[in-house]
């Protein structure tokens, strides 16, 4: 075993989910560590050790919580287990073998954060997580971790589960907010920032299942061990997720920074690819981060030189917060791989990427709700045999004004939407072209009459696809891509 | 007062106001659909997204920030620098207009918002030339949302400022958006009808064709309305407002803002006020007409003053009752408190001029209910009258005898006033038989109204009178705020305006003009020298 | 007609449905504690009345409303944001086939398309015996089993459409293996 199971100890093992078991293991043991400290320190102890959001984002737990108010009487913690990003599932395996590991973990960041109610949002289709939660929770209060007084330290904290019911968006912090507070989940605008105005008008932290069970083993095991884990700005232990046709799909622990290839292949993650296959593409960081091209693709020649813009092999993309972002995408996000095999038509991808930010865009932001499903259509249209080759330049472009200039929408969901779509039209684009070029005469035509029989006297093909004099952000690369279309 | 630059100007602006109030006070154009300054900000339209000068991170160096920023929800800091026209703005501009068509239905030929449309006026000054949607469309449904208004939904561009209406300022609740992402919708809950008090406003509110008054639908084509500012009738509260109308007559009212009283609102009361009068257009008084034993006939309006003159002053000097008081205590004057202050100041003139002790008279104030006051402050006013409190002022300028109506009554009941001038104007019947019966009496009765009435049919000499949309003039308001009003449309043929006759009726030459008379007025009334007139607001894309 | 309004203004008595029984109210009112508004409650309470009801009636939000203190619309805003709340009747057993991409590269296609041939139903229906209704969700968070299936609140893992029939012949296909906490009830 090269890596040591931290997070994923219990996988697989079972009676695992008990206090019982978990007492027997030390649990707890950071917790009263905690509540030995003045909770104060205890933040600047998380912030030393600069254990970085495992939500997507990636931002420092220590320094989120330092942003709360001084004063203040009320304080809630929001632990996201709204785990919806496809194909991340790392909380979910966390939550079914290791229930406890998260409850301490929420009582150290409740007590270093002063706060009086932690919610768990759990999405709703977790149900057995959530029956194996909930049995965690009653066992921890009748253990006396939560409630009035824990561990006569004179702390108290009550800690509930919310169910969600059914929405991607909902995992955003402030879209997480608003729907415990009873209502649609639209994020907010921020600032105000949740640390500031969250839950119920009140300072608020949100943190990630994952983020939250790293810290019982930092108290424990000292932060000297922690940030000899994984590469500088990345440490720690990361649980990855790796789907679809490899031999052994699942979630694997390791310190950051390990390679796209070996979450593939490495005999201790995938396994490598069924029936022999070879990889087509690889989302390695869940859906929004970004498609990068497997290895269906030759290797660079030039092995230390990167080069986006040639059908290269990429995986060797490292699984950090910063060598994805190298490789042009959006950044780690959930470290959740899912490989596309080389029988697999690239269109079909598309289209399901497509539908899946259409159907959870929330439907707040121009922007989000018309492009998400506009891009949806046209990768429809496409797939059914329809496409130009003016709309991959279409698309390309609908993802940099929808998504790739911060600032544009309310969350992060565009930009979610636009990396993987982005990624997929740019570096499939040789595939995307022979498909189109292989459609029947005439199909594009036919397709858009359906639609708009006024279309008969437009010049469809070039004309009504009027390019704009102006963007968001230059895209001028894209363009002289699209020569000869 | 903080200062900021937009677009390399300087601006002075209001503290704590969002740059893009700042930017559109400046009379800047900065497209924007759910930013309303009286609703809460959402931010979610992503319009009126701006760049902004920040301390870069690393050099310290204040440098335009590549991000944009939503101006709506950004308040406004001292020396903060901002611009709009810059590409990326422009741009974002561009494309959002370009996504606000992706799913609608471009009918504008058969929309009641075209023309003041602001997807129709962003679309051309923001937007493409061309759309590049090629895919079908979504077609939502129209819905019938309450007993005054309509959703088209496939116009809608989910600004959600109906929605934060119904919230925040009518406190009812009633419309929600309903599904997610591009299938959204605006919705009642089925049953639950939109049919709050304030509801008309969201009319207004909707920057597009999606929401509409069923009264209006199909009308008129808004460029062919010409807009005159006035102060609603419907109730004491002062409420400013536009009327809207044409050569056909009026077509509806619309708020006026006014940072004192009504805000950008106006309560459906105020909103409808009109129609009453225009139901009951047949059953006008258009003639001046006189009693000649039981036949009625026509008076020339030229002849009127003259006639009123004679047989007031006859009235007055005829001997009194053993127990009347002193010499002309048998005329007296009703004013009602739908006149407005010059009017009721001029026809006090004109009575005293006649009979120096003639006795005036407040009219019937309706009162219904109690006043209401909603969220954020807006109130519906009890008292359905605009002007009580102006009269009693010009009442009370005036001086000598008064009397409260269910006094004047009583005494008329007992025979005590031979002549009578009692002035009307509402837009409902408002005879009960307790007038009715007492001002049998008095011998010479003159009825100035809008509509026929057993009143006027008992009546020595009618007068038809001008509603408040056919006359100029001040009301004041609950508060004692003076504000003035226009004339909108003509008066009905063969009706003359109220000033003017009274204008007539007390000798003064050639037209009535209310400015004229008010700083006639103010020598005695100084609250008149001058009138509020509200701020001029920038367009708030409605 | 496309000029003709649908009537949102009246709904006829009949299509309100079931109502809340006094148990169900007492449940959700359980949940007030936990939050500082009623509000917040709105979505255990939506879990229960539809648990008991097997969707969430008008009447069901109705009454919520009132429970909750909050205008009716507010509800069913909520109830319609949501994918996992019905609003028209479904049955005993909800298949529930994630569509995102992990499963689909695993064959969900094939099982959707296997579901609704055995079950001759579409997404959102139900068959007339009222047993099963089926619909799509996106990725339930457990890509390493795509393809999966949740029939009620039993996941089944690495579905293929031959284990179809195995699944449905099973009586307790919807039964957990572990014990349920009684905070909410079973579908
Ligand atoms: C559209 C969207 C969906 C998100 N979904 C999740 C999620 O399912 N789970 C999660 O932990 N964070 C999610 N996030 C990230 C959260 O907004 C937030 O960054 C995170 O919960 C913070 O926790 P951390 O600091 O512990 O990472 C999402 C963000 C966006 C923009
Ligand atoms: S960006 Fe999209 S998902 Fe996020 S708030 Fe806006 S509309 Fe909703
Ligand atoms: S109906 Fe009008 S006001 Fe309401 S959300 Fe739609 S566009 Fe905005
Ligand atoms: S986002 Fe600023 S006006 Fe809509
Ligand atoms: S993709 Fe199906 S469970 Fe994640």
């Amino acid at each position: 075993m090269p890596y040591e199971k931290i997070l994923t100890r219990n996988v697989g093992v079972p009676g695992s989910t008990s206090l019982k078991a978990y007492q027997a293991a030390g649990g707890y043991e950071g917790a009263r560590k905690a509540l030995a400290m003045k909770p104060d320190e205890l933040v600047e102890l998380v912030k030393k050790a600069n254990l970085r959001g495992r939500g997507g984002a990636g931002f420092p737990a220590g320094v989120k919580w330092s942003f709360l108010p001084p004063n203040r009487d009320v304080t809630y913690l929001c632990v996201n287990a709204d785990e919806s990003e496809p194909p991340t599932f790392c909380n979910r395996v966390l939550m079914e073998s290791d229930p406890h590991m998260l409850l301490e973990g929420i009582l150290i960041a409740g007590y270093a954060t002063r706060t009086t109610i932690a919610y768990i949002y759990m999405r709703g289709e977790f149900t057995e997580q959530f029956h194996i939660m909930q049995r965690a929770v009653d066992e921890a209060y009748a253990a006396g971790y939560f409630g009035r007084n824990v561990l006569g330290s004179g702390y108290d904290i009550e800690c509930y589960i919310h169910r969600g019911a059914g929405a991607y968006v909902c995992g955003e912090e402030t879209g997480l907010i608003e729907s415990l507070e009873g209502k649609r989940g639209w994020p907010r605008i921020k600032p105000p920032f949740p640390a500031v105005e969250g839950l119920f008008r009140k300072p608020t932290v949100v943190n990630n299942v994952e983020t939250l069970a790293c810290l019982p083993h930092i108290l424990t095991r000292g932060v000297d061990w922690w940030l000899a884990l994984g590469p500088k700005g990345s440490h720690g232990t990361k649980m990855y997720c790796v789907s679809g046709p490899v031999k052994r799909p699942g979630c694997y622990e390791a310190p950051l920074g390990i390679s796209t290839r070996e979450l593939i292949y490495g005999p201790d993650f995938g396994g490598g690819m069924r029936d022999g296959m070879k990889v087509k593409a690889c989302s390695p960081g869940g859906l929004s981060m970004g498609f990068l091209r497997g290895d269906l693709f030759p290797k660079n020649p030039s092995a230390d030189k990167l080069d986006l813009a040639q059908d290269y092999d990429e995986l060797d993309c490292k699984l950090d917060f910063d060598d994805t972002r190298r490789y042009g995408l959006l950044g780690l996000g959930t470290a959740a791989a899912v490989v596309v095999g080389e029988d697999t038509d690239i269109r079909d991808v598309l289209v399901n990427v497509a539908r899946f930010y259409a159907h959870e865009s929330c439907g707040q932001c121009t922007q989000c709700r018309e492009g998400t499903g506009w891009m949806y259509k046209i990768a429809q249209r496409i797939r059914a045999g329809a496409g130009r080759r003016y709309d991959l330049d279409l698309l390309a472009e609908i993802t940099t004004n929808m998504g790739m200039m911060p600032g544009l929408s309310i969350c992060g969901l565009p930009d979610g939407a636009a990396w993987p779509i982005r990624t997929l039209v740019q570096r499939f684009r040789r595939e995307f072209e022979r498909h189109i070029d292989a459609q029947a005469p005439g199909a594009v035509e036919q397709a858009i009459r359906r639609v708009n029989p006024a279309a008969y006297e437009l010049p469809i093909v070039q004309g009504r696809a009027v390019a704009p004099e102006r963007g968001s952000m230059s895209y001028e690369h894209e363009w002289s891509n699209a020569a000869g279309t | 007062m903080p200062t900021i630059t937009i677009d390399g100007k300087k601006v002075d602006c209001r503290e704590g106001v969002p740059v893009l109030q700042a930017a559109l006070e400046a009379g800047l154009e900065v497209p924007h659909y759910c930013y309303h300054p009286g609703l809460s900000i959402v931010a979610s339209c992503r319009l009126c997204l701006m760049e902004m000068k920040m301390p870069n991170p690393q050099t310290k160096e204040l440098e335009w920030a590549p991000r944009l920023f939503p101006s709506c929800q950004t308040p406004v800091r001292d020396g903060m620098e901002v611009r709009f026209e810059s590409p990326a703005v422009q741009g974002n501009q561009q494309h959002v207009m370009e996504y606000y068509l992706v799913n609608h239905p471009l009918d504008c030929p058969v929309c009641d918002k075209a023309g003041e449309c602001y997807l129709q006026d962003y679309s051309e000054r923001f937007g493409h030339a061309s759309s590049r949607m090629v895919e079908d469309k979504h077609k939502n449904p129209k819905k019938n949302i309450g007993s005054d208004t309509l959703l088209y939904q496939d116009r809608c561009v989910l600004c959600t400022r109906c929605v934060r209406f119904c919230d925040e300022i009518a406190g009812a609740g009633e419309l929600r958006v309903v599904d997610r992402g591009n299938r959204c919708e605006i919705d009642v809950f089925p049953g639950v009808p939109l049919d709050n008090p304030l509801q008309g406003n969201v009319v207004d509110l909707c920057p597009v064709g999606a929401l509409l008054d069923k009264g209006f639908l199909f009308r008129q084509r808004v460029w062919m309305l010409r807009h005159t500012p006035s102060v609603s009738p419907a109730d004491s509260s002062g409420a400013t407002i536009w009327i809207d109308h044409n050569d056909e007559g009026v077509h509806r009212c619309r708020p006026r803002f006014n940072e004192r009283v009504n805000q950008w609102w106006i309560s459906d009361e105020q909103r409808f006020a009109w129609r009453a009068y225009v139901r009951r257009e047949h059953e006008r008084l258009t003639l001046p007409r006189q009693r000649r034993g039981g036949e009625t006939e026509t008076v020339r309006w030229e002849d009127l003053p003259a006639i009123l003159r004679f047989r007031f002053e006859q009235a007055a000097r005829a001997p009194s009752g053993p127990q009347a008081p002193a010499p002309g205590s048998k005329v007296a004057a009703v004013l009602s408190p739908m006149m407005s202050c010059e009017e009721a100041w001029l026809l006090g003139r004109f009575i005293r001029s006649v009979a120096p002790q003639a006795t005036l008279v407040l009219g019937h104030v309706p009162v219904v209910g109690q006043d209401r006051t909603f969220a954020k402050g807006f109130v519906i006013r009890a008292e359905k009258c605009p002007n009580r409190r102006g009269v009693e002022r010009a009442m009370e300028s005036l001086g000598g005898p008064n009397l409260a109506l269910a006094d004047f009554l009583k005494a008329a009941g007992e025979g005590k006033f031979a002549a009578a001038y009692v002035v009307g104007g509402y837009p409902e019947s408002w005879v009960t038989p307790d007038m009715q019966k007492p001002l049998a009496k008095v011998e010479f009765l003159v009825v100035h109204d809008l509509f026929a009435s057993p009143l006027s049919a008992a009546a020595t000499i009618v007068i038809p009178g001008a509603s408040w949309m056919e006359r100029e003039g001040t009301f004041m308001n609950c508060d004692g705020l003076v504000q003035p009003f226009e004339r909108a449309i003509v008066p009905l043929e063969g009706v003359k305006s109220d000033g003017q006759f009274f204008h007539e009726l007390c000798g003064e030459p050639g037209l009535f003009r209310s400015r004229r008379t008010r700083e006639k007025m103010a020598e005695t009334m100084p609250e008149f020298a001058s009138v509020f007139v509200p701020r001029q607001e920038p367009e708030y894309a409605h | 007609m496309s000029w003709q309004a649908v009537d949102r203004t009246r709904v006829p008595e009949e299509q309100l449905g079931p109502g809340l029984s006094e148990a169900v109210k007492e449940k959700i009112r359980a949940f007030f504690s936990r939050y500082p508004t009623k509000q917040a409650a709105v979505l255990p309470a939506l879990h229960i009345a539809q648990d008991a009801l097997g969707y969430v009636s008008l009447r069901a939000m109705k009454e919520l409303a009132e429970l909750l203190e909050i205008p009716p619309s507010k509800v069913m805003d909520v109830v319609t944001f949501y994918t996992h709340f019905w609003t028209h009747p479904k049955g005993r057993k909800t298949l529930l086939l994630c569509r995102s991409i992990s499963c689909e590269l695993l064959g969900a296609g094939k099982l959707k398309d296997a579901i609704r041939q055995r079950l001759g139903i579409g997404e959102h229906e139900t068959t007339p015996d009222g047993e099963y209704s089926f619909m799509t969700e996106e990725c339930l968070a457990a890509c390493d089993h795509a393809p999966c299936l949740m029939v009620n609140e039993k996941m089944h893992k690495c579905v293929r459409p031959e284990d179809l029939e195995r699944i449905l012949a099973d009586a307790d296909n919807d039964r957990l293996d572990i014990p349920r906490s009684d905070l909410f009830d079973a579908p």
